[in-house]
């Protein structure tokens, strides 16, 4: 009896101990026969596929364009060291047509999604990754409104965004090209204003692109 | 007398001198400090390494004074004149430097002024020496309680029973052949049923929870915290999973998009300390440099973005293969909230799964969930809603809910 009851006791201690809340686990699954997908998904491994002989790779054919999007930039990225494509980009054009009200919005909430985090919501180089030199981010972001980035040509700004520029990465990956340029309309239009030319943003805009 | 008068007179002078100087050396290192985060900032941090050098010590590095001011002014001139030092240097980092023509002496020297001073200041690190916030989990005491007040009632019982015992043995009346409690009926049935409550309701709630994932945290491949991330750092849930508002799935992001912030970032100086869900610390800077070798990356050198591998993440949401569910269609036509289904991952370090995704859940929302008509050009074909909600047809505090424009029939998730 005295032995049982000690076994007990000890048994109750090590569940109690044992149990952590924490769940590393999934879990277990009953009949998981409708559950699994027979198909492939999205991140399933598929590098057994080539051992079939089915050729797979999760990426576009070359050269071929997505319906609705632009065409790609005639630029490739300058070596290291050299610069002759970002001095070239200066001359190509924004292919959009300036912004309507909507588009401009939605400009807007692409910027404050991918850009506002380093180059700020006001594009004054001071987003929240900076923040003065308080935040994480070593190097301070181009202060995109100013002397230096509103002479900057659309092409140029495009060059960045595709390929990156000193301490930022390439865009390409996370904006389509017709959001980058559009973007872009967008930080013109943004400079424009900041100017304080009576101008319409979307005039200013149109201007800039036919002067290439 | 004079002597003292002309005395105090020297000492205020000397005061004032010295008070001067000193406003006069504030004002210096204020005008560095705007001088450099307007010109310098953007390519050169004073303790690291960024586009171009840390400016730390610089000083120290260039032999000459002159030939340093010369090389902010005209950074190439410097090179053409085959200055060791300035040619090593841009073989180093081969990017240009631009000109500074319009700098003056004293500029330049404010500037060195504010690195100088900058350089000094000994490094923050994290600072949290509380540990991790215990959190109260009286669930233990409470099991301890029950367990001594059980002990403790078993034991009356028996002082009970002795007594009445001993009391009947003094009244004269035969004692009962005492039962002991394992084969006494009424103890045998109490268990029985308790036993028969406990069991049953752990096992349907074990049946119910088989295949279904509440809560699962699983150690990533990287201790990647949202907390910091999405909360401190207040990066948007779509900067990263940017598909969710364009595909069905809300996607992981590559390496390339980590490394967007991480090829400046490279350790963890945030002011709270990061603790796993077990409460062990984790050495923000070192999950880092876990980052780095996936990513091929060596700081201070140009990322060749073609050598990164994949991270292999752990997938902690997961609905069965017999269920369609869409992101985008929630996320973009819907607006709802990441946070509605995800819970609040910007205060999780860990990721767990917040709700069970059991079809029960869905039909709630989809029951009890607006439809938001309104500036959103998915729903403008919901005219009949849209002139009912006007003529007042139906409440407009109450909207119409998702059930309503076909949100729960069968076919929407199961086909």
């Amino acid at each position: 009896m005295k032995k049982l009851s000690i076994i007990f006791v000890l048994a109750a201690g090590v569940t109690i101990v044992g149990c952590s809340d924490v769940k590393r686990k999934p879990g277990a699954v009953y009949m998981p026969d409708m559950g699994d997908s027979r198909a492939y998904e999205t991140y399933a491994d598929h590098k057994h596929l080539a051992d079939s002989g089915i050729f797979y790779n999760n990426r576009p054919v070359n050269g071929t364009i997505a319906r609705g999007e632009e065409l790609p930039f005639p630029l490739a990225k300058d070596a290291v060291g050299d610069s002759t494509n970002y001095v070239a980009s200066k001359a190509i054009p924004n292919p959009l047509p300036a912004l309507n009200a909507a588009e401009l919005k939605e400009a807007e909430r692409l910027y404050l999604i991918n850009c506002g985090i380093c180059h700020g919501s006001k594009l004054d180089g001071n987003g929240p990754l900076y923040k003065g030199g308080d935040g994480p981010y070593v190097a301070k972001p181009a202060q995109l409104v100013g002397a230096q980035y509103d002479n900057m040509p659309d092409g140029q700004m495009f060059y960045s965004v595709q390929y990156g520029k000193n301490m930022m990465g390439s865009y390409a990956s996370q904006l389509s090209r017709k959001q980058r340029w559009s973007i872009i309309h967008y930080i013109k239009a943004k400079q424009a204003e900041a100017k304080g030319g009576s101008a319409a943003p979307a005039a200013q805009d149109s201007t800039s692109t036919a002067k290439k | 007398m004079i002597h003292l008068s002309r005395f105090a007179g020297k000492l205020i002078f000397g005061f004032t001198l010295a008070f001067l100087l000193q406003l006069g050396n504030g004002a210096f290192a204020q005008d560095g400090k705007a001088l450099f985060s307007a010109n310098c900032a953007s390519c050169h941090s004073v303790t690291k390494k960024s586009t171009g050098p840390a400016l730390a010590g610089v000083e120290d590095r260039w032999p000459d004074k002159k030939m340093l001011h010369a090389w902010i002014r005209n950074s190439q001139a410097v090179i053409k004149s085959g200055y060791p030092y300035a040619v090593n240097l841009y073989n180093e980092y081969k990017i240009a430097m631009n000109s500074f023509t319009s700098f003056s002496d004293a500029d330049i020297d404010a500037i060195l002024g504010y690195i100088k001073t900058e350089a000094a200041k000994k490094p923050e690190g994290p600072t949290n020496p509380d540990g991790p916030v215990a959190e109260s989990d009286n669930s233990l005491l409470f099991g301890i309680l029950t367990l001594v007040l059980a002990v403790v009632a078993f034991i009356l019982l028996q002082v009970n029973s002795n007594l009445r015992k001993l009391a009947d043995d003094k009244d004269g009346i035969p004692a009962q052949e005492p039962v002991p409690f394992w084969r006494n009926k009424t103890y045998i049935a109490f268990v029985a049923v308790i036993l028969f409550l406990v069991g049953g309701f752990f096992t349907v709630k074990g049946a119910i929870g088989l295949g279904r994932t509440q809560n699962y945290e699983p150690k990533q491949p990287i201790f990647y915290s949202h907390k910091v991330h999405a909360g401190t750092n207040q990066i948007n849930c779509l900067y990263c999973h940017g598909n969710a508002q364009e595909s069905k799935q809300a996607t992981i992001p590559s390496v390339n998009v980590c490394m967007n912030c991480h090829m400046s970032i490279n350790e963890y100086t945030g002011k709270d300390k990061l603790f796993n869900a077990e409460g062990e610390e984790v050495n923000g800077t070192a999950e880092i440099q876990k980052l780095y070798k996936y990513a091929g990356f060596t700081p201070g050198q140009p990322w060749d973005a073609s050598k990164a591998t994949p991270i292999e993440w752990t997938r902690i949401h997961n609905l069965p293969d017999h269920v369609y569910f869409n992101h985008s269609q929630h996320v973009a036509a819907g607006k709802v909230q990441c946070q509605t289904c995800h819970g609040e991952i910007n205060k999780m370090d860990e990721v767990k799964q917040f709700a069970d995704l059991s079809m029960g859940w869905c039909i709630n929302c989809h029951r009890t969930t607006q439809v938001q008509f309104k500036d959103n050009g998915y729903y403008s074909i919901y005219e009949k809603y849209h002139e009912n909600l006007k003529n007042g047809k139906f409440d407009s505090t109450k909207g119409i809910t998702v059930e309503m424009i076909g949100g729960t029939e069968c076919q929407k998730c199961h086909y």
